[in-house]
């Protein structure tokens, strides 16, 4: 019996859902869309869904696990696959569940799903984008749910115009000038002193809506941190220490910042989907859950922005490597006899080996990190 | 990257080395002494000497030899949890010379790779500028262009080790670094044409992936040597590397290289991005932290021997070689040590010496077969050299995660195996 059969004999999950060939999902998948929502952070599903975090969800029933062309998935979902492990209602429910605990060194950073209605019916959704469905689906393919709307490439239907042209002025007089939505669209950038800052308030009880729907998968309910996913939150007064935790309230030095790199860059595999007023609330909300403001009626707008100051502001410093003993003294360096004993091993890479291939992940994490 | 490359161990790849050996008919311990009757692959006919081989075209872009299927990028699993965000290692030990190969350039991304068709790529320079422009591809082409052969080190590069010596491999310790040369146009052309203002002290490179990298870089640096390049080695840059557009920062952290780079805003002030206040700041052991600390300190590293490249002859000649390399310019000197730092002898160096570009050192020895310590020390045309792991610890403490450029000590025992370890 493969590994999975067994999970699944033992799994406490087959009672609640129990597989009747055939028959239509269990679940009821306009619930199953609103679960969903945990999902599509890492996840899309429907017409021109690509890979974000996680693999599309197209067809996922009757898909060996593990087989998508395109998605780089762990090894332990490769190896699932090629034991047979099979996408179907159950096989599904016994991942949603607890993913780690059927797929050991699966990188679904996803704790799981706790409610089983929430399981079948986040299943039932996912039906409606498999092949079973695919007939209805086609007849009502204009009312398809909206999925990455990046799917065309913007050169296709666009007049072929020349690709570089000349202009007066200028030193070369190539290139042409910017119009203003152009530059509106991309420049987003904000600085400390409030300049770029879009007109537009939100609340701390706004934000706290938007954070769980959209970034606590990943950063936990508190700004903890889901696994290694980023911690946003806490740290207060650890920065002198051995194990310092860098986040928003204990070692940011600007709020803008905050604003900035939401609004560019999250939720993570779904950049640009917020709107402004929804930047200023979980920018209002990161600074609740960092205890910078107390108050859930606060609200943040461009008009008030500038006077938050984050706690660390004052503790950053420009680069003076220069005048570091080492570089100060430039000159000569020692060429023999420069140390009095013998040299002595003080430590080896082996002790705590973390080298890939030789400990298994969960351990190693504790080595240390790129940034 | 198959699935057997990637889960091999350095030990692991150590013995597929010797696997290699074997497949191409080397008996292991048969090299070097003759056999009686003469060596079967000198007395028999190959394969290879009879009958035909492929003919042109049959790889219309030419890929290495399968017995080096070894020579690859490699990641560290636990560091990170997604491989979008995320960051694999140069096979330094695998490497000669001072250009790095496109496919095993490292790679780190913070959304993922972009995937871009040129044609539908844009540059827009705006802020304090005359007229903001927008260019295509093409119109970039069209302004004159400079080939630099640069080294692009992550800030991050050796960031595992402050704490101790962790990682059994240059490709871990050293191998967020790579060298190509690049063909592109001066930043300082394009700030020209768009027209810069009097007060305009910064400029702001923006990327079109994912993460819409930023970073604030100083006016000077900007007109100094910065270049839009979008050729590598020769070729277009790898979609890894910011196909079709990229930033060249020479000499400064690699983080600073905006890749896929879409627009370039100039102001008067520094921005503050994400990427150089959250990240890519130095906390100092008394809690306050460096900001812009851009340049990348001289730095070396002994490639072979190392913990992946182990010595496979025993005793006699041995070549000791390294890369070294420095934000501040040219590299003038490297010296090795056998003794773990006590003495020193001056190394070769080796091919082109230019400025903020891979250097690369030699140390040809008669080994006696005994345990050695091995270190290297870089200098550079500024004047600084190479400090020791212990001296960056005393100035910054263990948490600054950024510019860890220590002296790296490599344990080579009688046996040829090398282990990375820490010294008195
Ligand atoms: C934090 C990101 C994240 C979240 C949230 C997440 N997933 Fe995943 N999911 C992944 C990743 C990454 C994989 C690939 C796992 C692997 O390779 O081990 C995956 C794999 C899967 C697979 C297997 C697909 C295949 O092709 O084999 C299914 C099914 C799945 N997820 C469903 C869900 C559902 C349903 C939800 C919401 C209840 C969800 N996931 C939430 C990241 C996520
Ligand atoms: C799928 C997982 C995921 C989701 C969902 C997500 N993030 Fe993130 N977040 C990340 C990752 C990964 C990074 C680091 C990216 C990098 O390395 O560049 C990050 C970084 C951040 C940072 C910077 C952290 C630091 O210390 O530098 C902030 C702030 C942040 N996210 C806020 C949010 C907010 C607000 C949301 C919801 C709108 C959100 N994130 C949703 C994964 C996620």
């Amino acid at each position: 019996m493969s590994k999975f059969l067994k999970a699944l004999s033992l799994g406490v999950s087959i009672a609640a859902l129990p597989v009747v060939a055939g028959a239509a999902f269990a679940g009821d998948a306009a619930q199953g869309e609103k679960v969903f929502k945990k999902c599509r952070a890492c996840h899309a599903v429907g017409e021109g869904a690509k890979h974000k975090v996680g693999p599309e969800l197209n067809d996922v029933f009757g898909r060996t696990a593990g087989s998508i062309d395109g998605f780089k998935y762990s090894k332990a979902m490769i190896a699932a696959g090629n034991e047979g492990l099979v996408w179907d209602e159950t096989t599904m429910a016994t991942y949603l569940e607890k993913p780690k605990a059927m797929i050991k060194g699966t990188k679904m950073a996803f704790a799981g799903l706790k409610k089983d209605d929430d399981v079948a019916n986040v299943i039932a959704y996912l039906a409606t984008f498999s092949s079973a469905a695919a007939a209805k689906e086609e007849e009502q393919s204009s009312a398809a749910p909206a999925a990455d709307a990046e799917t065309q490439t913007a050169s296709a239907d666009q007049p072929a115009a020349p690709v570089s042209a000349t202009r007066d002025g200028g030193v070369f007089g190539l290139g042409r000038e910017a119009l203003p939505e152009e530059i509106a669209a991309w420049d987003i950038d904000i600085r400390p002193d409030g300049a770029g800052l879009p007109v537009g308030s939100g609340t701390v009880a706004d934000g706290e809506v938007l954070y769980t729907d959209n970034c606590a998968v990943c950063h936990g309910d508190f700004g903890e941190g889901v696994g290694r996913w980023p911690v946003l939150a806490g740290g207060h007064d650890t920065l002198a220490d051995e194990r310092p935790e860098k986040t928003i309230g204990s070692y940011w030095p600007y709020l803008s910042t905050v604003y900035d790199y939401v609004r560019r860059a999250m939720p993570y595999g779904n950049a640009r989907s917020l709107s402004d007023d929804d930047v200023y609330a979980l920018t209002a909300y990161l600074l609740y859950l960092n205890d910078i403001v107390d108050d859930e009626d606060f609200e943040l707008s461009n008009e008030n922005f500038t006077d938050i100051r984050l706690p660390n502001e004052e503790n950053f410093f420009f680069d003076d490597r220069d005048e570091e003993p080492h570089y100060a003294q430039k000159g000569e360096p020692c060429m023999s006899d420069c140390k009095a004993d013998a040299v002595k091993i003080t430590q080896r890479a082996r002790i705590l080996d973390v080298t890939p291939g030789s400990v298994d992940d969960d351990q190693a994490a504790a080595g240390g990190g790129v940034d | 990257m198959s699935d057997k490359t990637v889960s091999q161990s350095p030990n692991l790849s150590r013995r597929s080395l010797l696997k290699a050996g074997l497949a191409t008919g080397v008996a292991a311990g048969a090299v070097g002494t003759a056999r009686a009757g003469g060596d079967p692959l000198i007395t028999e006919i190959q394969d290879w000497n009879r009958y035909l081989g492929e003919g042109v075209q049959a790889r219309p872009y030419g890929m290495p030899s399968e017995y080096e299927a070894h020579v690859v990028r490699r990641d560290v699993e636990w560091l990170t949890a997604s491989t979008e965000s995320s960051i694999n290692f140069t096979p330094l030990h695998e490497l000669d010379g001072i250009i790095t190969p496109n496919g095993i350039c490292f790679e780190r991304h913070h959304g993922g790779i972009a995937e871009i068709n040129p044609a539908d790529h844009r540059l827009m320079i705006n802020g304090l500028v005359d007229t903001p422009l927008v260019f295509t591809m093409e119109d970039l082409k069209r302004f004159p262009r400079e080939n630099r052969v640069y080294f692009l080190e992550c800030a991050a590069n050796s960031g595992m080790e402050w704490r101790g010596s962790q990682l059994n491999g240059c490709q871990y310790t050293h191998g967020m670094v790579h060298c190509v040369v690049y063909t592109g146009v001066p930043l300082k052309l394009l700030l020209e044409e768009a027209g810069i203002k009097t007060n305009a002290k910064w400029v702001m490179p923006e990327g079109a992936d994912a993460s819409a990298m930023t970073r604030s870089i100083p006016m000077e640096k900007a007109l100094d040597d910065c270049l839009v390049a979008f050729k590598m080695n020769g070729e277009a840059l790898r979609p890894e590397q910011g196909y079709p557009l990229r930033m060249v920062v020479p000499g400064w952290e690699g983080n600073m290289w905006v890749k896929w780079l879409r627009r370039i805003e100039v102001g008067d002030e520094p921005w503050h991005q994400r990427e150089e206040t959250s990240k890519y700041t130095d906390l100092l052991e008394n809690g306050k932290a460096r900001r812009f600390t851009w340049v990348m300190d001289p730095k070396s590293v002994i490639t072979n021997p190392s913990p992946q490249a182990p010595i496979s002859h025993g005793k006699g000649p041995l070549v000791i070689s390294g890369v070294a390399w420095s934000g501040n310019g040219r590299i003038t000197r490297v010296d090795v040590s056998l003794d773990g730092g006590r003495n020193w002898k001056t190394a070769r160096i080796d091919g082109p010496s230019l400025p903020k570009a891979m250097h690369r050192f030699y140390l040809d020895i008669d080994w006696d077969g005994s345990d050695l310590l091995l270190q290297s020390r870089a200098m550079d045309e500024h004047g600084y050299y190479q400090p020791t792991k212990n001296e960056l610890r005393v100035s910054r403490g263990e948490n600054s995660i950024y510019h860890n450029n220590g002296i790296q000590t490599w344990h080579v025992k009688a046996d040829g195996t090398v282990e990375n370890v820490e010294v008195s």
